[in-house]
């Protein structure tokens, strides 16, 4: 929605003042930080889980997933919440392991609730684990102030 | 048949501790490997194919828990237990896990159970107490194929091994019980770790610790040392476990 509005405030704009480039096709890019979930899913041999299946479920509707997605070649999956509170889980699934992990959003704080990464047991392998990183890791993704850069 | 006669009396008793609200069924599945067997590709580590007539396991303690927090199977110890419904603890169950339903599935019973998510599961795999195979906790009957040679035979072991689990991780999520409704969990047998798999690298951990079948190439009846082995799973999910 925030991005949605942000177009929309550009266009109208380059309608009003600028009448020969009225059909506007200018490419608006603006950046702002916001608080993210990385996820590394790995064995607990310190193997990556290279290109892990990750789902995530929402606490609203938590037999369905939210979202779904692929690891990269490191195990790292990042994504933005929605801010929608209670408990959140991640699944994160390769050849044949998997795991689930679990984040609470409440009040607009993000709590790892499991697991914890002193809790691992190195001599357990095979056994595969996924961790959660949160906070502010500077993904931009929105829409804020626009700067033309191609007018058609 | 051993399994079936005591597959009759576990059919289960509920251990809720607050009203029952919706059923619960909780099934066994030893996947492809049991009911289809160790086929090309998916030989054993050393080459072999399988094919079982029959995959014994007797289980007891079966629970279903709601933990709260959710249940760290790498850490291992006790589920922080909200609400529990458990199956007949005093009745050891023994099962086949070649003998599944349409889904591959063996239904180990229906309990009473609370609403709400039933995200941890635990049991024990112990030695049954009466039948043909009474002291044995896993027997495995079947054919062994290599390189034009067939050997029948017969596998047992009385080891103990007691699982902990927490979430069930696979397509769907499992447990959600809703007030009046049915909902599902899985135990899951994951045959690989005791036999190995070809298609897997050899240096992989769970073919190094794997067994696999040339011990027992001379076929007929053999005991089998599963302690360490990690075989119980809820899904893909790893669990904790305690052997002896």
């Amino acid at each position: 929605m925030q991005s949605f509005s942000g177009r929309l405030f550009v266009i109208t704009l380059g309608a009003l003042l600028l009448p020969s480039h009225a059909q506007a096709h200018a490419a608006l890019i603006t950046l702002g930080p916001v608080e993210a979930i990385e996820i590394h899913a790995g064995y607990d041999t310190g193997e990556a889980m290279r290109g892990a299946q990750i789902v995530v479920y929402a606490p609203d509707n938590p037999a369905q997933p939210w979202l779904t997605g692929t690891a990269d070649d490191s195990g790292r999956f990042v994504f933005v919440p929605d801010g929608t509170p209670g408990r959140w889980a991640v699944q994160a699934r390769e050849a044949g392991h998997g795991a689930m992990s679990y984040f609470i959003v409440e009040g607009g704080e993000t709590t790892a609730l499991l697991p914890a990464p002193a809790q691992y047991d190195p001599l357990q392998r095979l056994v595969m684990l996924a961790s959660i990183v949160w906070g502010a890791i500077g993904t931009a993704l929105y829409f804020r102030r626009p700067r033309q850069r191609e007018r058609a | 048949m051993f399994g079936r006669i005591l597959k009759a009396a576990f059919f289960s008793t509920a251990l809720a501790s607050t009203a029952a609200a919706g059923e619960l069924s909780i099934f066994a599945n030893g996947e492809e490997l049991a009911t289809e067997g160790f086929l090309a590709p998916e030989l054993t580590r050393d080459g072999w194919q399988l094919n079982f007539s029959n995959v014994f396991v007797t289980l007891s303690g079966i629970t279903a828990i709601q933990a709260e927090p959710p249940y760290d199977a790498e850490a291992g110890g006790e589920p922080a237990t909200s609400v529990s419904a458990g199956l007949d603890p005093a009745a050891p169950l023994t099962i086949d896990l070649t003998e599944t339903d349409e889904d591959g599935r063996v239904l180990l019973g229906s309990i009473a159970a609370s609403a709400g998510h039933h995200n941890a599961i635990s049991w024990s795999v112990v030695p049954a107490t009466e039948g043909e195979w009474a002291g044995q906790s896993m027997v495995f009957v079947g054919t062994a194929t290599r390189d034009g040679q067939s050997v029948d035979f017969t596998l047992t072991s009385p080891d103990r091994h007691a699982y902990v689990c927490g979430e069930y991780v696979g397509d769907e999520r499992k447990g959600f019980l809703v007030e009046g409704g049915e909902a599902d969990l899985e135990i899951t047998f994951h045959l690989d770790h005791i036999f190995g798999r070809a298609d897997v690298d050899l240096d992989d951990p769970m073919n190094i610790d794997a067994i696999g079948f040339d011990p027992f190439a001379a076929g007929g009846t053999h005991a089998i040392d599963l302690s360490g082995l990690h075989i119980g799973h809820v899904g893909e999910g790893h669990c904790a476990v305690v052997f002896g």
